[in-house]
């Protein structure tokens, strides 16, 4: 039997272990491929700026990266004999229309069935629950201000018209979702892949996308090495009041290094002993019915469920709520502690290279001030050098500079 | 209800202008599709704009139909009555609901496309730099100086180092909305010299974004902080001597002089809806080209041919440009009229202090005027959508050969 040339093409949901996904698939290319398996990319970020490419979007500069980006994607892609993957959770906001052309590029042709290419829609999924939080402070550590209160009032919002709305909708109404990216494709084609409820085995997603992409049976190295951390309340808390007071105040390209990753990836994702971000138990019935709905309309579709559909629904709300627009101020001073402390390593370092540099500017500008100085000079800069390379130069050296009256030997 | 939709696709493709409210229901609206997805509301009300002032063609038609709206925002929107699954998703809208705002974030896509395609306006290659040009450097507000320094450059007295230093300058608003504009151009990468400004490759902010910004910073870009550039550059040269500070307009024959030259190039001052305009084209650009080219297109490339409506003859303070068309620069709007007064005193007092004449107020800005329109002068959507459709319909694509490139 001749087996049909596939696409599997995961479009999100984000915080949904997509990272670690992506990870093993990039790290273990070369098993996959050994395995009839393509998944295209050289770099980590490929399947980010192909899909940065395709929406048009821009992304603190690396849109810059990205130019052609999809197409040569989609290029490797048909290319391939076997079954390829693309995965990126912003894939989700996609357009009808770059839906479209996602798919036409990827198959060639016709955009679900194009001759002998099969393709699959991959979604994985979270509850509202937790992924409301997750969301609010994927905004904060992308250096927004907005409070938590305001942030839940602005998606609860029925019409939807802010850019957070925008954007939160976008990546996380599931059928939405599925009706932009696979109107078209029978419901077996759509494979949605739940995140198992707190508690669960660790390695419990891995193995429900494992079954969605045939990987079972693959021996593939699942050593983490790429996560996106979450942060407690204190440290969210003290990230947004450093937002609203410098955000305005620091270029992008210095906040990302600075902010994002010194600061909230690498010091206060440690503080793992301080109160998780929730849900307000006032909303937990709210997000419970929205996820009702959702629950409801992927079961009338019928599609394939990777996991269980109730996992949607969430864990129940917290005995305890802790507020992240009024936390325990002592908390918030502990984390203040540590990033100052990580703020000032960084900043002993960057004088380390200051100092370095400096030193290396001197010497540059002082060759650039030679460099300009009179065409004469160099002539005789060169004059001088030739004349010291024969005995007669040098003996007609000496006696220029006793005519003149100094015994200097350098030009 | 697709069926009433594919209608109105080929309505507007045959270049009608009917709105979608009042386009008609029943067999007499309907037709077969044309393609696999109804286009976004945004795309389809962009061509019923672009059918009522002018003829898209076909060509044009097609890619304003596949177009996406670049960067962040709303995505594109079903048509109110003709949604796959309305339960679901953006809600719909009547595209006629829809802010100029939307409508311009689809036309800098096309436009960028098409600066791509243009490429910039050939120039002739620089001159052989002359031995015996006078020895000075040309600093300060970019719109007067860059310009400047550029034609020099191609006339082969380039600037080099040893000599004097000119500063110029002019009233602290007019040197903001001149700053702004030339990052909205330039996007600060390379020749400005404006990447530490704050603004980095994130893209510019709007105009009142930008000023607010630097209200919070309480101070002012480096480069238009003149007795700051004053100063380092008498540290640098050794002498006050060699450091000359010019902010009235009238000074140019002093700046003839000092660069040794006998004539001086006359350059421009875009309208604010032009930067607007720029700064979204910017963003839009930097998905498809390198930030060097990106900068290229938009000064030799984009301000070259924007229509000259939308520039003005620059001799100083943007109140007193001598206008070519109705070009009007960016005005600060009134809730910073207040700092920006009060920055510009300051450094007008520095200067004194530092020996160089006094800074002029700037325009709108003296005790109980008010010159402030409605968009804080940064050129509102509707404007920036008008000159957008001019350019799409062809208004700048004409031959450009020997016109020389301003910037």
């Amino acid at each position: 039997m001749v087996s049909r040339k596939r696409v599997l093409v995961h479009v999100g949901t984000p915080k949904t272990g997509t990272s670690h996904l992506q990870d093993v698939l990039f790290r273990n290319r070369a098993v996959l491929a050994d395995h009839g398996i393509c998944y295209p990319a050289e770099r980590f970020d490929s399947h980010f700026l192909a899909a940065l490419d395709l929406m048009k979007l821009n992304w603190g500069g690396l849109e810059l990266e990205a130019v052609g980006a999809w197409d040569a994607l989609a290029e490797q892609v048909r290319a391939w004999p076997g079954t390829s993957i693309v995965s990126h959770e912003i894939l989700a906001t996609a357009s009808r229309m770059q839906v479209d052309r996602a798919l036409s590029t990827l198959t060639g042709d016709g955009p679900t069935d194009a001759g002998d290419v099969e393709v699959h829609v991959v979604l994985s999924v979270r509850d509202l629950v937790r992924q409301i939080p997750a969301e609010w402070q994927e905004n904060v550590k992308h250096r927004s201000a907005i409070s938590y209160a305001r942030f839940l009032e602005t998606i609860t919002d029925p019409e939807r018209d802010s850019r957070i709305g925008t954007w939160f909708w976008g990546v996380q109404e599931i059928p939405d979702i599925v009706n932009r990216w696979a109107a078209t494709l029978p419901p077996e084609r759509v494979h949605l892949v739940t995140v198992p409820a707190p508690g669960a085995p660790r390695d419990e997603l891995w193995h429900r996308f494992s079954q969605a992409f045939g990987l079972d049976g693959i021996d593939l190295d699942l050593t983490p090495e790429r996560a996106n951390p979450s942060l407690g309340v204190p440290e969210t808390a003290l990230l947004r009041r450093v937002n609203r007071k410098f955000a305005p105040r620091v270029d992008p390209a210095d906040y990302r290094p600075l902010v994002r990753e010194l600061l909230a990836h690498q010091t206060l994702s440690r503080r793992r002993r301080s109160d998780r971000l929730t849900l307000p138990p006032a909303l937990h019935t709210w997000a419970q019915e929205v996820s009702g709905t959702w629950i409801e309309e992927i079961r009338t579709r019928g599609y394939d469920v990777v996991g269980d559909l109730d996992d949607l629904l969430g864990p129940p709300p917290p005995e305890t709520w802790s507020d992240p627009d009024a936390p325990a101020e002592a908390e918030v001073a502990g984390a203040a502690v540590d990033a100052i402390g990580a703020l000032l390593i960084e900043a002993a370092r960057l004088r380390e290279v200051e100092g370095r540099l400096t030193h290396e500017l001197a010497e540059t500008r002082a060759a650039l001030d030679r460099s300009y100085l009179r065409p004469t000079y160099r002539l005789r800069e060169k004059a001088v050098h030739a004349l010291e390379h024969s005995g007669v130069g040098r003996g007609l050296l000496a006696l220029y500079r006793r005519a003149r009256g100094r015994s200097s030997r350098s030009a | 209800m697709t069926a009433r939709a594919w209608g109105w696709v080929r309505h507007l493709r045959a270049g009608g202008t009917t709105p979608w409210a009042q386009w008609p229901e029943g067999p007499e609206g309907d037709a077969e599709p044309a393609g696999r997805v109804i286009p976004g509301a945004q795309q389809l009300e962009l061509l019923r704009r672009l059918n009522q002032v002018g003829a898209p063609g076909p060509e044009l038609a097609t890619r304003v139909l596949e177009a996406s709206a670049p960067g962040r925002g709303r995505p594109d929107l079903e048509l109110v009555g003709a949604a796959h699954d309305s339960r679901f998703g953006a809600r719909p809208v009547d595209p006629g609901d829809l802010s100029e705002d939307e409508l311009v974030r689809v036309a800098t896509l096309l436009l960028a496309e098409d600066l791509v395609a243009l490429g910039p306006v050939p120039r002739r290659p620089d001159a052989v730099p002359r031995p015996w040009r006078r020895r000075y450097r040309l600093v300060g507000d970019p719109l007067l100086s860059d310009p400047v320094r550029r034609e020099l450059i191609a006339r082969g007295h380039g600037p080099r180092p040893g000599g004097v230093i000119v500063v110029l300058g002019t009233d602290l608003p007019t040197m903001l909305a001149d700053f702004w504009t030339a990052r909205c151009f330039a996007f600060g990468q390379g020749s400005l010299g404006l990447g530490a400004q704050g603004l980095g490759a994130h893209g510019v902010p709007s105009w009142p974004e930008w000023l607010e910004s630097w209200r919070a910073r309480q101070g002012v870009p480096t480069r238009i902080d003149l007795p700051g550039v004053a100063r380092t550059w008498v540290q640098r040269r050794g002498s006050r001597q060699h450091v000359h500070v010019l902010t009235d307009p009238g000074q140019r024959p002093d700046v003839r002089e000092l660069l040794g030259v006998r004539r001086l190039p006359a350059p421009v001052r875009p309208s604010a809806e032009a930067a607007e305009l720029a700064r979204r084209l910017s963003m839009a650009l930097g998905l498809m080209v390198t930030p060097a080219r990106r900068e290229l297109l938009l000064t030799e490339g984009l301000m070259p041919r924007l229509p000259s409506t939308e520039l003005s003859a620059l001799s100083g303070p943007a109140g007193s440009s001598s206008a070519t068309g109705s070009a009007a620069p960016p005005v600060v709007p009134d809730e910073h009229r207040d700092w920006v007064r009060q920055r510009g005193e300051r450094m007008s007092r520095r200067l004194v202090r530092a020996g160089y004449a006094e800074l002029p107020i700037g325009p709108g800005l003296e005790d109980g005027s008010s010159e402030a329109d409605p968009s804080g002068g940064s050129g509102g959507s509707g404007d920036v959508l008008s000159l957008a459709m001019r350019m799409l319909l062809g208004d700048w694509k004409g031959p450009l050969e020997g016109k020389p490139v301003k910037w």
